[in-house]
Parts: C-alpha cells; sequence; structure tokens
C-alpha cells in the first residue's frame, strides 16, 4: 500500500438536502487509489444519494467533494470532462436503447475521447469478451438478459479508461440467478486494482472484496470498518441491528 | 420479437365465452345488415336522380382526366411533403426553446405553440394569400399553401415532440451524462432518436393533417388535387362522381402514407424500446 497520496475521491463535510428532507449529513469519505470501498445501509439511509454525488448527477447544497484533489466543477465542459473519468454502473443499467451493444461500448470513446470509430470498436470487443458478451455484440439491449445488460454496462464505463468507478446498486435489479454473473465481473475489476465504490446489498461480497465498509443510516456514515470486523463485530448498535436484521431473512 | 406487439383489444379485453361469440355473430349480421341497407338507399338515391347517367361517369374513362388528376396528386404530394418538412424544422426549434430551461425563450415558444394550435388553417391560408403580398413579398402559389399549412401544424407537432422527449427515461440522459458526453451529444444522440421512436404514429397522424390541409390550396390558385377535381366538375358539371373519385384518392394517399410510415417505423423500432428499460 503506497502511504499518503492523494486519495482519488474525497467528500467533505457534504450535506444535501431534498426539499425537507436531510438526505446526507456531514458526510466526509475518502478513497485512495486501488481502494474498493462498499457502502451499506437500509433503503432510504442516502446511500444512493451519497453515490450519485460524486459525479454530480446529485448536487450538493454544501461541502466539499475533490477528485484526485480537484474539486468538481458545477457545470459545463469541465464537469464533463470530470464525468468521463469516473465511470458509474447503474441499477436498471441504463444501456442506451436505441444501440446496438457494442455501439453502446463505443458511444463514450467515439463522441468524449473522439477515439477514431476503429480503435475503439476493436476495444470494445476486447471489453466484451472481457465481461462474456461478446457474443451479443450485434443486439439491442432488450434482447439480452438483465444480467447481460448489466455486465455490457460495465464494459461501457471501462471503455473510458476510468480513474474510478461507482456502482449503484449494480444488482438490486437483477434475477438471483444472474447476481453471480456481475459480481464476478466487479469481484475481478477489483482484483485488477480498479478503484471501486460500491453501493450494494450484497452481504457476501462486501465481505470477500471490499478493503472497507462504511454503514449509513438516516443520511449519516454510522460506521467506517475492515470488512472482518464489521461483519464479526460491529461497533455501533445500530449496524448490529442492521446486520441481524438481515440475518434473519 | 414480433409476437411481443399486444394488440389493444388483447390488452383490455379478456377472450370472448360462448355467450359473447353468440352476441358478437348477431351484432355482426346487424351491422352488415344495416350497412348493405344504407349502401342501397344511396345507390337508388343516386340512381332516380340521374347521378348515374353516363354523362356523369364517362369522362373517367378518359386519359387526359388521369392526367390531369396525377398532376394533382403530384402538386398535392409536393406541397404536403415541403410543408411536413418546414413543420418538423419549426416543431424542432419550438420543442427546444420549451425544453430549454430559459424562461423567455420557453415564454416565447410557448406563446407561439399556443398561437399556431389556436389558429385556423384558413386563417394563415387568407394572410400568406392576401396580407403577405401586401407587405410587397412575392410568393409562388406553391409557398402560399405550404408555408400556412406548416405553420398551422408546427405548435402541435413541437408538443408531440416534447411528450416524446419527456417519456425517454431518466437514466438514458444519466447515463450518457456520466459518460462526460456535453449537454447537447446527450440531446442529439441519445435523447432525440430514442423520443422520436416514441412518437411516430402521432407524426404520421400529423402529416396526414397536413395532406389533408393542402386541400385549401383551391384558394391559392395551386393546382394540387382538390383544385384540379373543382376544374373537372366545372368542365363536365359533374359533381359527385369528381368528388366521389376524389376521396378514393384522398383516402389511399393517406392510407398509403400510414402504411409506409409504420413500416419503417417497425424496422427502425423493433425490439429496442421495452416498457422495464426505466
Amino acid at each position: 500500500m503506497v502511504q499518503e497520496q492523494v486519495p482519488v475521491i474525497e467528500l467533505k463535510h457534504v450535506d444535501k438536502h431534498f426539499g425537507e428532507l436531510h438526505v446526507l449529513k456531514d458526510i466526509n469519505l475518502s478513497v485512495k487509489k486501488g481502494e474498493v470501498v462498499v457502502i451499506i445501509g437500509p433503503s432510504g439511509s442516502g446511500k444512493s444519494t451519497l453515490c450519485r454525488t460524486i459525479n454530480r448527477l446529485e448536487t450538493i447544497d454544501s461541502g466539499e467533494i475533490l477528485i484526485d484533489g480537484v474539486a468538481i466543477p458545477e457545470e459545463g465542459k469541465k464537469l464533463a470532462q470530470l464525468r468521463a473519468q469516473i465511470g458509474m454502473v447503474f441499477q436498471s443499467f441504463n444501456l442506451f436503447a436505441h444501440k446496438n451493444i457494442l455501439d453502446n461500448v463505443t458511444m463514450g470513446p467515439i463522441d468524449v475521447l473522439h477515439t477514431p470509430r476503429k480503435e475503439a470498436r476493436e476495444e470494445a470487443m476486447k471489453l466484451l469478451k472481457r465481461v462474456g458478451v461478446d457474443s451479443q455484440a450485434a443486439k439491442v439491449p432488450a434482447q439480452l438478459s438483465g444480467g447481460q445488460q448489466q455486465r455490457v454496462a460495465i464494459a461501457r464505463s471501462l471503455a473510458m479508461h476510468p480513474k474510478a468507478i461507482l456502482f449503484d446498486e449494480p444488482t438490486s435489479a437483477l434475477d438471483p440467478e444472474m447476481i453471480g454473473e456481475v459480481l464476478d465481473v466487479m469481484t475481478e475489476l477489483a482484483r485488477e486494482g480498479m478503484t471501486m465504490v460500491v453501493v450494494t446489498h450484497e452481504m457476501n461480497f462486501a465481505r470477500r472484496v471490499a478493503d472497507r465498509v462504511i454503514f449509513m443510516d438516516g443520511g449519516r456514515i454510522i460506521e467506517e470498518n475492515t470488512p472482518d470486523a464489521f461483519f464479526e463485530h460491529p461497533d455501533t448498535p445500530r449496524a448490529q441491528d442492521f446486520l441481524n436484521s438481515i440475518k434473519h431473512h | 420479437m414480433k409476437d411481443a406487439h399486444i394488440s389493444v383489444r388483447d390488452a383490455l379485453y379478456e377472450a370472448p365465452g360462448p355467450k359473447t361469440r353468440k352476441y358478437i355473430v348477431i351484432a355482426t349480421a346487424v351491422s352488415l345488415a344495416a350497412l348493405a341497407l344504407l349502401v342501397f338507399v344511396v345507390v337508388r338515391q343516386f340512381y332516380r336522380t340521374g347521378q348515374l347517367d353516363a354523362k356523369y361517369w364517362s369522362f373517367l374513362a378518359r386519359a387526359t382526366t388521369w392526367k390531369f388528376l396525377g398532376k394533382g396528386i403530384l402538386g398535392t404530394l409536393e406541397a404536403a411533403l415541403a410543408a411536413g418538412a418546414v413543420t418538423f424544422a419549426l416543431a424542432f426549434l419550438l420543442m427546444l426553446g420549451r425544453i430549454s430551461g430559459s424562461r423567455i425563450l420557453g415564454g416565447i415558444s410557448t406563446v407561439l405553440i399556443e398561437f399556431t394550435r389556436g389558429v385556423p388553417t384558413l386563417l394563415f391560408i387568407y394572410f400568406f394569400f392576401l396580407v403577405v403580398p401586401q407587405l410587397g413579398i412575392k410568393l409562388p402559389a406553391f409557398w402560399k399553401i405550404a408555408a400556412p399549412v406548416a405553420i398551422s401544424a408546427a405548435g402541435v407537432v413541437a408538443e408531440v415532440l416534447r411528450s416524446g422527449v419527456n417519456a425517454v427515461p431518466k437514466g438514458q440522459k444519466e447515463a450518457a451524462l456520466s459518460l462526460g458526453m456535453s449537454g447537447r451529444s446527450v440531446f442529439l444522440k441519445v435523447v432525440f432518436p430514442q423520443a422520436i421512436r416514441y412518437v411516430i404514429p402521432a407524426l404520421i397522424s400529423e402529416l396526414v393533417i397536413v395532406v389533408k390541409d393542402t386541400t385549401f390550396a383551391y384558394v391559392v390558385n395551386y393546382p394540387d388535387l382538390m383544385q384540379n377535381a373543382k376544374v373537372l366538375i366545372s368542365n363536365y358539371d359533374a359533381l359527385l362522381s369528381v368528388y366521389l373519385v376524389v376521396a378514393v384518392i384522398y383516402i389511399l394517399m393517406n392510407y398509403l402514407l400510414n402504411k409506409a410510415s409504420a413500416m419503417v417505423a417497425r424496422r427502425r423500432n423493433s425490439p429496442t424500446i421495452t416498457p422495464q428499460q426505466n
């Protein structure tokens, strides 16, 4: 582990309201290069919102979000350039419905990085092969299973060579038998050293892959711990309650 | 994936049982009988009043008649296509104004949309026919019909396009933004192409209205199908036969328009959009 480098992602005293609702309360978080941070917590705890503030799909009321030590620009070209460096994988995949699988993956590189079409296609095919859906390249998203679509979404993020990837409940919309194939791809990415922030309900994944677990409740970070410590003997009673409540299912 | 298309009937009603099947048979028989009676009464009335005399119909066997009508059809198609293209361009701009988020642009667009939707086509035509020349602007008859028809459809089409844009799931835009695409790219490459697919049926309906609106061409002496029909009527003193033939031609034109657009839509559209993509 390299010590004392600038974190890839850093949140300082971040606050956000949705109208009356205080959804993020004084959030402080830093993610180092190559680190996998898993955010867990009950629904409505603000974990998805937190994830979405990092590339400014959600704005914040106060505080600071830094990427590689630089504050996120508020709008325009600068913001777009920053977003291009941070990948995002959504719960509902959000593949471009009118484009085939290959074009979904090449869209970013061609439009944003101005990669020549041929080069973009070659790389896209490699990425699709890596996530195991290269045989589906000519199909449109609706013809693929959820698990396949989500793997394409991961390939689409990777095509931008991001510094980090945000995963916003990537398996929550999947049938149980498809969750494994997506988690496998994510596990491999983590092994290869990708910096990842993962919002998930998959406790086994958190335990196996995370470097750090963040537990959120009521818009606050309640506990920050190593996976082993968190799942064996959490420091806070609220995390204990949460873990108990999911064990009974 | 064609079987994924569910007809409205299948979606709204369950399969009929024995009693319902009996009612359907009875209702069908009664309707057919009523229709036959209506046709009989109409034809008999035509016969009694001498409308079926050969002099009213014989000129329809001449090639020159059809050549003349053909010219009219071409005139109608040209005016309708030009008007359709102009409508789309105007509607696109108005729609952009409405969704721009700018209060001023949005306000101006809303006013223009309401104005073009609220004013009857014929009034726009009189404006181009009577007022525009007085301003010293000389327009060919073609544009005196195409321009007002286009303007009067623009507001409706702008709203149709906007509803399509609103129907595109928010996640599509977010995914594109998260790749670092510019607002313009997101709209032109991701949102709008999908919006168009949602509203193709409504756009076709508007195009049919544009075709029908071009029948006002006689006001500005532009030789469309309707205008040429009027010439035939005065030449042969045959009102009924000509209008009947012209009506059939219009029905065929609009029917083909529907078929062609539906085919294009199905080919380009097919399985790409599903309800669970959100």
